[in-house]
């Protein structure tokens, strides 16, 4: 490209460049603060507050040997896959708590896991850099058959289907997310933005899958269009890694969790910060977060071994759900939002209902 | 390359991007609130770690027996 030559006046168009920047950034901040005219929960004063949530430990899942890092629900809302330190993936039979396969992988850390929209597959992958898909059959089929989808230059954080079972997702250390055709382990589409490792994705809900939001350590979230690759918004305000994020079931609007003990809830269309989930007394992480099928409740799973639950609208913390004994790696609300899963650092997965 | 078309290069990368989110279509607050407190009133009664199981024998995760351990 001829205009990227260096030429004499490069430093010129640096400086312009720079300066254009810098003068987009104060007109965003400018139209954001603009649109600022009211707080969420003051607007949600008028409303009821939520008398009593009757949430009850109901099942234990025991099984592996170190610390669960991710779990997901199935398409059939009853089984559940867990992906572990000790390089094993499990299937569990939430009602049962039966285990009904074991996968082990030729790596440990396994850190995303996730099924596919007809429930016959399971994308994993971690400390090995790359997406493996499993079909869900026979234990000693599925290892065989078994294909290596993808490859990062560093760990895969996170993974998930964002159309049918023939594409994955992925986020990874290597400050990337990227799209896989399943068939041809293709790359379809890479998206570059961040500048810190990718901790976690989600899906927008409510379109035709080409939105996506993802989570930094750079602390920054933000939302993609599938199809271009490019970032549509950005969302800043934590003061530390942004470690899970997803998307209310409105599709309007995003929760995020951090290290800096804060959830937050961004609005799209108001494209701002809307509220803010903290308390002086929470001092540890979260890692995890997600939303009640309504998505007034928000859970979410912190490094002090806790799940809070807080009210979306007002910004109070409801009650506390005590268990488990170390982090609470992932929380998920199960697909007809009867219940509530938990994987933690004690080894053990919960389901809450 | 060498680095200052590089650092150019970047450089427009981040003003496009910039440019993009610059134009976007904003609403008020007020109106996000709005459009946020229908959807979550609407969607109440499906929501049940919410509201909860009108019975608890329709709860898919209820202890089946009657004689569990306290």
């Amino acid at each position: 490209m001829a205009d990227c030559a260096p030429t004499p006046n490069a430093s010129d168009k640096m400086a312009s460049l720079l300066k254009e920047a810098e003068n987009l950034k104060i007109k965003l901040e400018e139209e954001r603060a603009k649109l600022n005219d009211i707080n969420l929960w003051t607007v949600a004063e008028r409303l009821e507050p939520i008398a009593f949530v009757n949430i009850k430990p109901r099942k234990v899942l025991k099984g592996h040997q170190a610390k669960v890092l991710c779990t997901d629900w199935s398409p059939d809302k009853r089984h559940i896959i867990s992906s572990s330190q000790d390089g094993r993936l499990i299937i569990w039979d939430a009602f049962t708590t039966n285990k009904e396969h074991f996968i082990t992988m030729p790596t440990t850390w396994i850190m995303a896991c996730a099924y596919s929209p007809s429930g016959n597959f399971v994308a994993c992958g971690g400390l090995d850099n790359k997406v493996t898909v499993y079909p869900i059959t026979s234990d000693d089929e599925m290892a065989a058959k078994k294909r290596t989808v993808g490859t990062h230059t560093s760990y895969m954080s996170c993974c998930i289907y964002p159309n049918s079972d023939q594409q994955i997702l992925t986020g990874s250390g290597d400050s990337t997310c990227a799209l896989w055709d399943v068939e041809s382990g293709q790359l379809l589409q890479s998206f570059h933005g961040h500048s810190g490792d990718v901790m976690a994705i989600d899906l927008a809900p409510n379109e035709t899958g080409n939105t996506f939001v993802s989570g930094s350590c750079d602390r920054m979230a933000f939302i993609w269009d599938m199809r271009s690759g490019h970032v549509v918004q950005s969302f800043e305000g934590h003061q530390s890694d942004v470690n899970t994020v997803k998307f209310h079931p409105s599709g309007d609007a995003i929760a995020t969790g951090s290290d800096d003990s804060s959830c937050r809830l961004f609005d799209m269309r108001a494209d701002r910060e809307v509220a803010v989930f903290a308390k002086e007394s929470i001092i540890f992480g979260i890692n995890s977060v997600d939303f009640s099928v309504s998505g007034r409740l928000l859970f979410a799973g912190y490094n002090d071994y806790t799940v809070n639950l807080w009210d979306t609208l007002k910004s109070e913390r409801i009650c506390l759900l005590y268990g488990h004994e170390n982090k609470v790696s992932c929380v998920q609300v199960s697909p007809d939002g009867t219940a509530l899963s938990t994987g933690s650092w004690d080894y053990t997965i919960r389901v809450w209902a | 390359m060498d680095v200052m078309s590089s650092s150019l290069q970047q450089q427009r990368i981040v003003v496009d991007q910039l440019r993009r989110e610059a134009s976007i279509a904003r609403q008020p607050v007020t109106e996000s609130c709005a459009q946020m407190i229908k959807y979550i009133t609407e969607h109440e009664q499906e929501d049940y770690l919410l509201t909860g199981f009108s019975s608890q024998k329709v709860n898919p995760f209820r202890e089946k027996s009657s004689c569990t351990v306290l």
